[in-house]
């Protein structure tokens, strides 16, 4: 008992919380990326460390976290349109713990939080809606039958995964040809259906992320708004290891959520999804 | 009112700078053909990846052209990314180059995929035919 109380009293502090959570995730995503433009980054990166761990107590300002911030900003100049959309959200997100380390508003810092994440949902939201072949079903279509989606689960149904490998064979012998003879092939499905369910999934997907993200804008700190949070990120990481991206989406939500139970589970899906990151299982 | 000024900048201006990123993003998605899935716009997911594009270049292996030529493979993943008129052009000029051919033609190929009934198959996105001389 006297060990589930200490973990409510070090989950008290939201900010605190999940300040040392994100330093985890980007010092891990920073080192990852480490070695694109590598030779730039080897003295922001040693200068940054060696002051960070000299100074660490005396200096007011957040090196470690401007150092961090700057490999970021680093490969977002150099690599723009190859960095991963998460890779913004989180530079957004250390900018607004550096502003916080000086303006030391609690409520500035949490409409940060809650304002980027309503944005990156509602984004996701309208992206989807503007996409013809996400809303007709063809997109989750052509994901499942390739096994791009779903593919952890694919690996317990062993028919299902010889239909995933069948169409892939196809689709290689198809690219060997010339593209100009128009000729096309016949995806077998990994189940019955599977135009339906894809329908159906599309509208579902888009629906719920719209929900959570009205939420996040209207009720910030209720347990239903994080009920569909978590929800939605578990299903995210069900259909593909984003844990990346899903590890954000969490650390959000640790900012803004008050009950001990909903923080707690996504404390483990923060530390579950840097694991697998760290570990290459899940994307980056 | 310079202290509600201040206040909406410190709440506001970190989520703007998002919304400034997400606007150049559909700006290079509608006008240069980028692909959703990048570019900071967090439209991964709501349409097929880049990576299932196909570069066909009559005559040439494109997994040949890559193989062991770091400028080439960024040349032509570029292409694959973003295909348009400007990544077709870089991509002409260095295959005419590294194989010294008189001229070449080049054509970037998306899966095309209909839930009905199955079919799948590929759809022309952009080509492109230069020649040594117009170099």
């Amino acid at each position: 008992m006297r060990y589930w109380s200490d973990i409510k009293n070090t989950l008290n502090d939201n900010i605190e919380v999940a300040t040392h959570l994100l330093l985890l995730m980007l010092g891990a995503y920073v080192f990852i990326m480490a070695e694109n433009e590598r030779l730039l980054k080897i003295p922001i990166l040693f200068t940054g460390l060696l002051i960070w761990f000299l100074t660490c107590k005396k200096i007011k300002h957040p090196i470690i976290w401007i150092t961090f911030f700057v490999l970021l900003f680093i490969d977002i100049c150099y690599s723009y349109f190859w960095v991963a959309n998460h890779h913004f959200m989180l530079m957004f997100m250390v900018l607004a713990i550096i502003f916080f380390n000086y303006h030391k508003r609690h409520e500035v810092l949490l409409k940060n939080v809650q304002i980027l994440l309503f944005i990156v949902v509602i984004t996701s939201v309208f992206q989807k809606l503007m996409s013809t072949q996400f809303m007709n079903g063809n997109f989750y279509y052509y994901m499942m039958n390739r096994g791009s989606i779903f593919g952890v689960f694919f690996n317990f149904l062993p028919e299902n995964l010889e239909l995933i490998k069948s169409n892939s064979e196809s689709i290689s012998v198809l690219h060997d040809t010339n593209p100009n003879n128009a000729e096309s092939i016949l995806l077998k499905d990994v189940f019955s259906n599977l135009g339906l369910i894809s329908l159906i999934f599309a509208w579902t997907t888009v629906v719920v992320e719209f929900i959570v993200a009205i939420t996040i804008l209207w009720k910030p700190r209720s347990n239903g708004t994080h009920l569909f949070l978590t929800m939605m990120i578990l299903g995210i990481l069900c259909t593909r290891l984003e844990t990346g991206f899903m590890a954000l989406l969490a650390i959000c939500g640790i900012f803004l959520c008050s009950n001990f139970k909903l923080k707690l589970l996504y404390i483990i899906i923060v530390i579950g999804c840097i694991a697998l990151m760290v570990t290459k299982l899940g994307y980056h | 009112m310079s202290n509600i000024k201040n206040e909406a900048l410190l709440k506001y201006g970190i989520p703007s700078l998002a919304i400034i990123t997400i606007v150049m993003q559909l700006f290079f998605v509608h006008t240069k053909n980028l692909n959703k899935w990048k570019g900071g716009g967090y439209g991964m997911y709501s349409e097929i990846h880049y990576y299932y594009n196909q570069i066909y270049i009559p005559g040439i292996s494109v997994d040949s052209l890559v193989k062991n030529d770091a400028d080439m493979k960024a040349t032509l993943g570029y292409l694959m990314l973003m295909p348009n008129e400007d990544s077709l052009k870089k991509a002409a000029e260095l295959v005419l180059q590294t194989t010294e051919k008189d001229s070449i033609h080049i054509q970037i190929w998306k899966p095309t995929v209909d839930s009905k009934n199955g079919v799948y198959s590929r759809a022309l996105i952009d080509e492109i035919y230069l020649k040594n001389s117009d170099l």
